[in-house]
């Protein structure tokens, strides 16, 4: 006999996606994660479009990652017309994606993951010995807004990255302040892993993986970069960034009609949990000890880990961003005239770790600066086939009969992953199956 | 209004104007307490589908038959629509080329799968359904969401701005980006309320709110045409965002 579980609308995660289960007896015979993310066609409409006008066009392809979308598109550009940024851009750019990351994982850990873990269905409905921890987390977002305010010109979408640098500079009043607040964030991080500590354990699923992220050039970070790790049981593979299009292959799978990224023909996890698996030894001790007081394992076999791996990076980001901002005050910013663009027929190439995975952009110019193609690869998208095998995995290892409760622990999955479906069907679209 | 009945939805989009709204870090909570929010699947996994709504804030374009359904099933179960963000309220991005020839992109992006795919132009929220109130903004200002909530509650019409990027710029004391620099600044025809965020920045203004109520596009093409800049680079830059308003506005929104 067959059964069904339909998770029509997935909550609590950014876009419009589903999950589709279907068991005949003891087997699984469909395992799906439909996305119906209507389709803007950005990449498309971007054709014949100046240079000029990309990076704040393909912004708009994810609120939560617009830094990620917007500062990797003018990285792109830059590459292909040969513009080095200056240090200081990079300083400033490798902070602006900090302000993101802290922001983004502030979101997902305290208002979006936390409720399963409480068994509330929303963060400003958890049980009263939890909302400290929920206003904390609120806080850790906000200390993520002021970086991207202060640095980017707006919490979303951000307006002062430009090609080559940055219309303002942060005044030292500005960096000043930002130093106060994370200083306050450092001191929150640490008491709200108190709490994430002494979260309950909400099950997941167990499974060999394997993970992709990009090796940073520095220290641990989310902006620049030449190679993409692939990581499984201890053993790692390198492909030049460039080259990313060898982990967007996509191959047609018989249950559905969408495509799926694999590599040597398995499906790979991006994101903070395959970060943390890839740069362990980069950590800084404050991360560290974050890891070990969550009882992180690495290589981690449950995708539930993301979530333990993003609390890891918001100390390690608020870390790096401190001393980041301690520099730029000790050195002084120097206004710096953005480098002119001699725009030409020519490729460009970029690859950022977006808080929630590998993120490439790469654009095809003609002689005037104006697009003949877009590719736009997003970790969501990339994600899609693991999140698959993960519920499947699920199923298969379930310990009950009840389908509510099973039908849950799905969601807590996907969740996990912190899906950005809005990103996703820039490369992936999925059909609803049922 | 007496804590009124709130959902909060996006249709295709970015998710940046609920971001916005998620961004009140200091005033959510109290937010919740004076709203009854019934139905907001981005922040909740316990909505009431069905219920009566007070307010509907909306965000995103309508890009298939699925978000024109939504919509049309919001509007229904509503009192006072409220579009968020320049995609609900002038189509916004995916709408900068509506008459480009979609099936032809789809493929070239999703093979021949592509075209069975339930896709439709963007198109603004009120070329569908009746919307009570357009909070702009590419994502929209916080201010102005906060304050929308509290005319609202108020039992008042939520006030927007009426005047251009260009009034708040002058307000700051901005060098001009247009006169000096002859920079392609949209400040003098798009909906201020932004208080000159980007100029205040030396970035020329992109738009990204939308015109203004009265905006004089004509003098304004005029104005880019005598300082030398390509009539198609502004024509572009209109496109981008409110593609719907220029639509609207076939003799260059003179009046």
């Amino acid at each position: 006999m067959s059964t069904r579980i339909l998770i029509e609308h997935l909550a609590r995660v950014e876009g419009h996606g589903g999950v589709f289960v279907e068991l005949d007896g003891d087997r699984v015979a469909r395992v799906e994660l439909s996305i119906f993310e209507g389709l803007r066609l950005l990449e498309g409409l971007l054709r014949g479009r100046s240079y000029e006008d990309v990076a704040p066009i393909v912004s708009r392809i994810c609120a939560i990652c617009s830094v990620a979308h917007t500062v990797t598109s003018l990285r792109a550009t830059e590459r292909a017309f040969g513009v080095t940024p200056s240090p200081q851009t990079e300083l400033l750019r490798d902070l602006l994606f900090r302000g993101e990351n802290i922001e983004s994982h502030a979101l997902h850990i305290f208002l979006l993951a936390l409720p399963d873990y409480v068994g509330a269905p929303a963060a400003t409905a958890v049980p009263e010995q939890w909302q400290a921890s929920v206003a904390l987390g609120l806080q850790l977002k906000k200390l993520g807004n002021l970086i991207q305010q202060t640095v980017g010109g707006r919490a979303i979408h951000p307006v002062n990255a430009v090609l080559g640098g940055f219309g303002a500079l942060p005044t030292i009043d500005q960096l000043l302040s930002l130093r106060d607040a994370l200083v306050q964030g450092a001191a929150d991080a640490q008491a709200a892993l108190d709490a994430l500590c002494a979260l309950p354990d909400v099950g997941g699923c167990e499974a060999d993986r394997q993970v992709a992220a990009l090796i940073p050039p520095g220290p641990y970070g989310y902006y620049g970069g030449g190679e993409i790790a692939i990581a499984r049981n201890g053993t790692q593979q390198r492909v030049r960034a460039d080259e990313y299009r060898v982990l967007a292959a996509e191959r047609s799978v018989p249950h559905s009609h969408a495509k799926h990224s694999l590599f040597g023909g398995e499906p790979f996890m991006v994101g903070a949990l395959a970060r943390l698996t890839v740069n362990r030894e980069r950590l800084t001790p404050a991360a560290a000890a974050a890891a070990q007081r969550l009882a992180l394992k690495l290589p981690s076999r449950n995708p539930l880990d993301n979530n333990k791996a993003q609390a890891v990076e918001l100390v390690l980001d608020i870390d790096h961003a401190t001393r980041t901002v301690e520099r730029l005050l000790e050195r002084e910013l120097r206004p710096e005239p953005p480098p002119t663009v001699h725009p030409r027929a020519a490729s460009g190439t970029a690859v950022s770790e977006a808080p929630r995975g590998l993120l490439a952009h790469s654009y095809t110019y003609d002689d005037h600066g104006r697009i003949v193609a877009a590719d736009v690869v997003t970790p969501t998208a990339l994600n899609a086939a693991s999140v698959e095998r993960d519920l499947r995995r699920a199923v298969e290892q379930r310990t009950t009969e009840d389908l509510d409760g099973l039908r849950r622990q799905l969601e807590i999955i996907v969740r996990a992953y912190d899906p950005c479906i809005s990103c996703s069907v820039h490369v992936v679209q999925k059909r609803h199956a049922v | 209004m007496n804590r009124p009945t709130v959902g909060i939805f996006g249709l295709s989009g970015c998710a940046g104007d609920q971001l916005v709204i998620l961004d009140c870090e200091d005033e959510l909570l109290d937010l919740v307490c004076l709203l009854d929010v019934r139905d907001f699947l981005m922040a909740s996994s316990d909505n009431d589908e069905t219920c009566h709504l007070d307010i509907a804030f909306v965000e995103g374009a309508v890009l298939s038959r699925r978000d024109a359904t939504r919509l049309a099933r919001i509007r229904e179960r509503c009192e006072h629509l409220v579009a968020i963000g320049t995609c609900a309220v002038w189509g916004g991005v995916a709408a900068m080329d509506r008459d480009a020839d979609r099936d032809q992109i789809i493929t070239t992006l999703y093979g021949e799968t592509g075209r069975t795919y339930d896709t439709s132009p963007a198109q603004a929220l009120h070329e569908l359904v009746e919307v009570d109130c357009a909070i702009s903004g590419c994502p929209i200002e916080k201010e102005q969401f906060l304050g929308a909530v509290a005319d609202l509650l108020n039992g008042n019409p939520p006030l927007q701005p009426t005047y251009p990027v260009c009034t708040e710029c002058k307000m700051r004391e901005t060098a001009c980006l247009l006169l000096r620099q002859g920079s392609t600044c949209l400040g003098p025809i798009t909906l201020g309320g932004c208080d000159a965020r980007c100029p205040v920045l030396g970035i020329p203004c992109v738009g990204c709110r939308g015109p203004v109520d009265d905006a004089n596009t004509r003098a304004a093409l005029a104005m880019f045409r005598e300082l030398g800049v390509p009539a198609e680079a502004v024509a572009r830059k209109l496109r981008t965002f409110a593609p719907v308003a220029i639509v609207a506005a076939p003799h260059g929104g003179d009046r």
